[in-house]
């Protein structure tokens, strides 16, 4: 681990992100029962487990798309429930997709740039009245501004332009700049998505399969760079993943789902050990391909 | 006490014929989530299709039992082979593009189907209201007092009908073959296909039937109304797509029951309120359902998958 | 996160940043005042052009909604009847008025626009009412709510003594003229393209392409969504108060359904998401019905084929977009504007949205 991550690890203080007995259900489908996680400043946690585990219903819950039939969400320390996904993501918490949706005719600057845009120096926190005033009053600001072309519209234009530019650099994507999202390579979309999410300024990043579908070599490169953009952005970071390799590798602390239920948490090492994990999980395939990896 | 029980038969007479518009656009909806905007216009059409038949039948051969079923009869299939034609020719071809693009073509369809019947081309009726002609001759069925509640024999004929029509169409989507292949295009019609259910053919199947029920209830709308119009289809149509909506679309106990209500609080207003506020009575009730409850009585709305 | 220190500002624009936001403005106004002198002596070629403005107008405004934000209005003759009958009962009561320290033709003119702007301000309130069920609606049941709207406000404009039931109003001053017509024009145009070009445009097209991961990005929705009603339905109320001031009668009949599918056939056929395409489509299809029209009274022919034309009108353009959407679906230029389909020896403006 770099030493910038060591320092920012010190000084994590409360839980950017924190579920608590959270449970949801879909008619009479248990989709998730009494998940609870915490992620710092500093951290890099996996979600992982078998196809249908509830790991991309826990996303969708964290981030506002569904409601949690019971327990809590808080970000930055801030109860979510009942608040609307834009508004939880504007409180730090931004997120990819498991199936890409990227604004596809948008070029890939554009897409960069609507993430930009739609943070939090527009929205002022809170949820009183006089926020909402506040808010609403800035954004009728805003629009005039935009319409009537002002010198300092142009100058935040220019401003969001780089920001975009710079997002675009880091991830990589620089020579992609003008081109349309849905022309990308898929290995580039996904890197888009990542840098889309990051143009929010997020506090805590959820990376919902952010390798399915790359070869083991762009993999490898992708983990290293999750790392870097955790301790440059003085990120927390959750990674969903179905490569368990890939996942042991970077994380510090695994949480493992089955039928919605946390069978175990902890580091690589402790999961890889546990029974539970690898009967439900791993199952018989894994334990040949590796060896008997317990 | 009998204006309020004539008023209640009356809107059950009108909601019945709703009910029966409106299970076309939910059955149609419900395989291939397509509002099909031309739904009205093709019961129009059945309609004009049902008047030329009474013309030609002639003023005895079209009051007897065997003229009446001739009219639905010819009416009903006509409008199954345009149903066929338009499912075939405009809305296959679209099936994999976004929802938009059918929508779009829908509302052509029914553009170019009520704005053509008003042409003034010698072997179409033109854009003027027609008389339709009494196939049912009208006798009071049931007099309460002194004439305080009539139920006039074609209200009890085309509720009848109605229902009957109901009840075998709820037989046809829960209990034969063909509904259950009906059922499963609904639930995915990919997925359908994946597992052997010729998805076209029950597509195509289910524009025929909810066609065939449109020109059946379109004849009882007439009967009614006794007149027919190339822009009945439009309005009848739209009001009948606002009960399946109130109903829940795609729901179809709930567009019988969208029907029966839309039919009730229409004669209401007209009876105690004011006639002319009629067509807005339709649009207001289905924004305040729509508000209080995104998705009809009984529908529920789908989360979206992410 | 931090930002290099910023650059210059691009050197490409010779004009000062304080000025390029009123500049279109300013060049335009001369413009305008000689088109008026041009027309002024041309009647029939005024009203033809301002119609065809007019439909300019609602095109461009409706695209806002349907093309930009990918909502499917298909009610919108119902905020242009609210403008047109706001702005003619206001302009029928203050007729007499005028203010003493200008001249007649001048304080006629400032009349006019007040009413065209309460006009305009009264639609787009309609707009707020309607954008507001999106907050919970989607896709197709939005358009039937819409549609549903336009035929309340048809209902209501039928049942209301002030707006002079079914047989209309009549006697609203003419104090529109084309130069008018095409300054407004102007202004729905710079609008839009100026949406398109910030970030509240990247916001809306956002929802356009994925709602769900525009929201997810911090893109507030709903908000966004009411907003583009509002906009979308002002400049329909302003091109129903123009067009009011130009017949000499309106009635529920020119508000109906038929009006409002025309508006969304000419924004399909520009292209969703086309400004420069409404334009094209708005002009084409309403000097089409009118050229040919024209031409067979021209030729001689009797009145009746003449008439003709007006009732193949809507037949056609059904056809039109059931063809449309077979052959073509991205109408005439998709989501782009005119200056990226002309041929390459034309100079193209860079791209700077899909």
């Amino acid at each position: 681990m770099s030493a910038a991550a060591e320092e920012t690890k010190a000084e994590a203080g409360a839980p950017l992100l924190q579920a608590d007995g959270v449970s949801i259900q879909f008619g009479g489908l248990k989709a998730l029962t009494d998940f609870n996680l915490s992620v710092r400043q500093g951290d890099l946690q996996g979600l992982i487990g078998p196809n249908g585990a509830g790991k991309s219903t826990a996303f969708n819950v964290l981030t506002g798309v569904y409601q949690p039939t019971q327990g809590e969400v808080r970000v930055g320390g801030q109860r979510v429930n009942g608040w609307l996904p834009h508004q939880i993501n504007h409180l730090g918490l931004a997120r990819t997709f498991q199936n890409i949706r990227l604004f596809r005719a948008l070029t890939a600057l554009d897409n960069v740039k609507v993430a930009c845009r739609a943070q939090g120096a527009l929205h002022p926190e809170g949820v009183g009245l006089g926020a909402k005033m506040k808010g609403a009053f800035i954004n009728y600001r805003d629009w005039w501004r935009a319409l009537l072309l002002t010198p300092r519209f142009q100058q935040e234009e220019r401003e969001l332009t780089q920001q975009a530019e710079h997002l675009l650099e880091v991830m990589g994507l620089s020579h992609r700049r003008d081109e349309e999202a849905r022309n990308l390579p898929y290995g580039e979309q996904r890197r888009l998505e990542i840098a889309r999410a990051l143009g929010t300024q997020p506090k805590v990043l959820l990376l919902d399969e952010p390798a399915a579908g790359m070869n083991t070599r762009e993999k490898a490169d992708l983990m290293v760079l999750i790392r870097k953009l955790r301790d440059d952005f003085k990120l927390g970071v959750l990674v969903i993943e179905h490569d368990m390799k890939l996942v042991m590798g970077i994380c510090e602390c695994i949480t493992v789902l089955d039928h919605g239920e946390t069978i175990a948490r902890g580091a690589p090492a402790q999961v890889r050990s546990d029974r539970k994990v690898i009967e439900a999980y791993l199952g018989d395939s894994y334990l040949e391909s590796h060896g008997g990896a317990a | 006490m009998a204006q309020l029980l004539q008023h209640l038969i009356n809107g059950l007479a009108a909601g019945t014929i709703y009910a029966l518009v409106a299970l076309g656009y939910t059955m149609v909806y419900g395989v291939l989530k397509l509002i099909n905007f031309a739904h009205g216009d093709v019961m129009m059409v059945g309609v004009y299709m049902g008047y030329a038949t009474a013309f030609a039948l002639g003023r005895d051969m079209r009051s007897s039992l065997l003229g009446v079923a001739v009219v639905f009869a010819v009416a009903m299939l006509g409008c199954a082979l345009l149903g066929f034609l338009i499912e075939r020719f405009a809305y296959r071809p679209l099936r994999e593009k976004p929802r938009l693009t059918a929508l779009i073509t829908a509302i052509g369809i029914s553009f170019a189907l009520s704005y053509g019947f008003q042409l003034d081309l010698g072997f179409l009726p033109g854009a003027a209201p027609r008389a339709f002609p009494e196939v049912i001759e009208p006798v009071e069925w049931l007099v309460i007092g002194d004439r305080d509640v009539v139920v006039w024999n074609w209200q009890v004929i085309s509720f009848g009908i109605a229902v009957a029509l109901m009840v075998g169409l709820q037989y046809l989507v829960f209990r034969t073959r063909f509904g259950r292949a009906m059922r499963a295009v609904s639930w995915d019609h990919r997925v359908a296909a994946l597992m052997g259910i010729p998805t076209d053919r029950v597509i195509a199947l289910t524009f025929m039937l909810s066609s065939a029920l449109a020109a059946g209830a379109g004849l009882l709308y007439a009967i009614k109304d006794t007149s027919v119009s190339p822009l009945m289809g439009l309005y009848v149509g739209l009001k009948a797509f606002v009960a399946a909506v109130i109903g829940g679309i795609g729901h179809v106990p709930g567009a019988v029951v969208g029907g029966l209500v839309l039919g009730l609080v229409e004669e209401f207003v007209v009876g105690y309120a004011a006639s002319t506020w009629r067509d807005a009575v339709a649009f207001g009730f289905l924004i305040l359902v729509l508000l209080v409850k995104p998705g009809g009585l009984f529908g529920r709305v789908a989360a979206e998958k992410v | 996160m931090e930002t290099p220190a910023i650059p210059a500002p691009e050197a490409r624009s010779a004009v000062p940043a304080s000025l390029r936001g009123l500049l279109p403005v300013l060049l335009a106004l001369p413009v305008l005042a000689l088109f008026q002198g041009l027309m002024s002596d041309a009647p029939f070629a005024s009203y033809l052009l301002s119609v065809v403005g007019v439909n300019i107008i609602l095109a461009v405004s409706l695209n806002i909604v349907n093309g930009m934000t990918g909502q499917f209005s298909i009610g919108h003759a119902g905020f242009m009847a609210v403008g047109a009958y706001i702005s003619g009962v206001l302009s029928l009561n203050f007729k007499d008025v005028a203010l003493s320290f200008l001249p007649v033709a001048v304080s006629d003119q400032v009349f006019f626009v007040v009413s065209l702007l309460v006009g305009g301000l009264a639609a787009a309130l309609c707009g707020f009412l309607v954008g507001l069920p999106s907050l919970r609606l989607r896709g197709d049941y939005l358009a039937i709510v819409t549609l549903g709207f336009g035929e309340i406000i048809r209902v209501v404009v039928q049942n209301t003594d002030a707006f002079g039931r079914a047989l209309g109003l009549s006697g609203i001053p003419q104090t529109s003229s084309p130069a008018m017509v095409y300054f407004f024009v102007f202004l729905t145009v710079l609008v839009a393209r100026r949406i398109t070009g910030s970030s509240h445009g990247r916001s809306l097209w956002a929802i356009r392409e994925d709602e769900v991961a525009a929201e997810a990005m911090g893109v507030d929705t709903t908000g966004y969504k009411v907003r583009a009603f509002v906009i979308s339905s002002f400049f329909a109320g302003i091109a129903g108060a123009l067009f009011a001031h130009f017949v000499p009668i309106i009635n529920p009949g020119s508000f109906t359904f038929v009006k409002s599918m025309e508006i969304v056939v000419m924004v399909v056929l520009g292209g969703l998401g086309s400004t420069t395409g409404a334009i094209v489509a708005a002009t084409f299809l309403t000097l089409l019905p009118e050229g040919m029209r024209s031409l067979f009274t021209l030729l001689g022919a009797e009145g009746s084929l003449a008439q003709k034309v007006d009732q193949i009108r809507m037949p056609v353009y059904g056809l039109l977009l059931v063809a449309l959407m077979l052959a073509r679906p991205q109408g005439l230029f998709g989501t782009k504007e005119i200056w990226d389909v002309l041929p390459r020896w034309i100079p193209r403006k860079r791209r700077g949205l899909a």
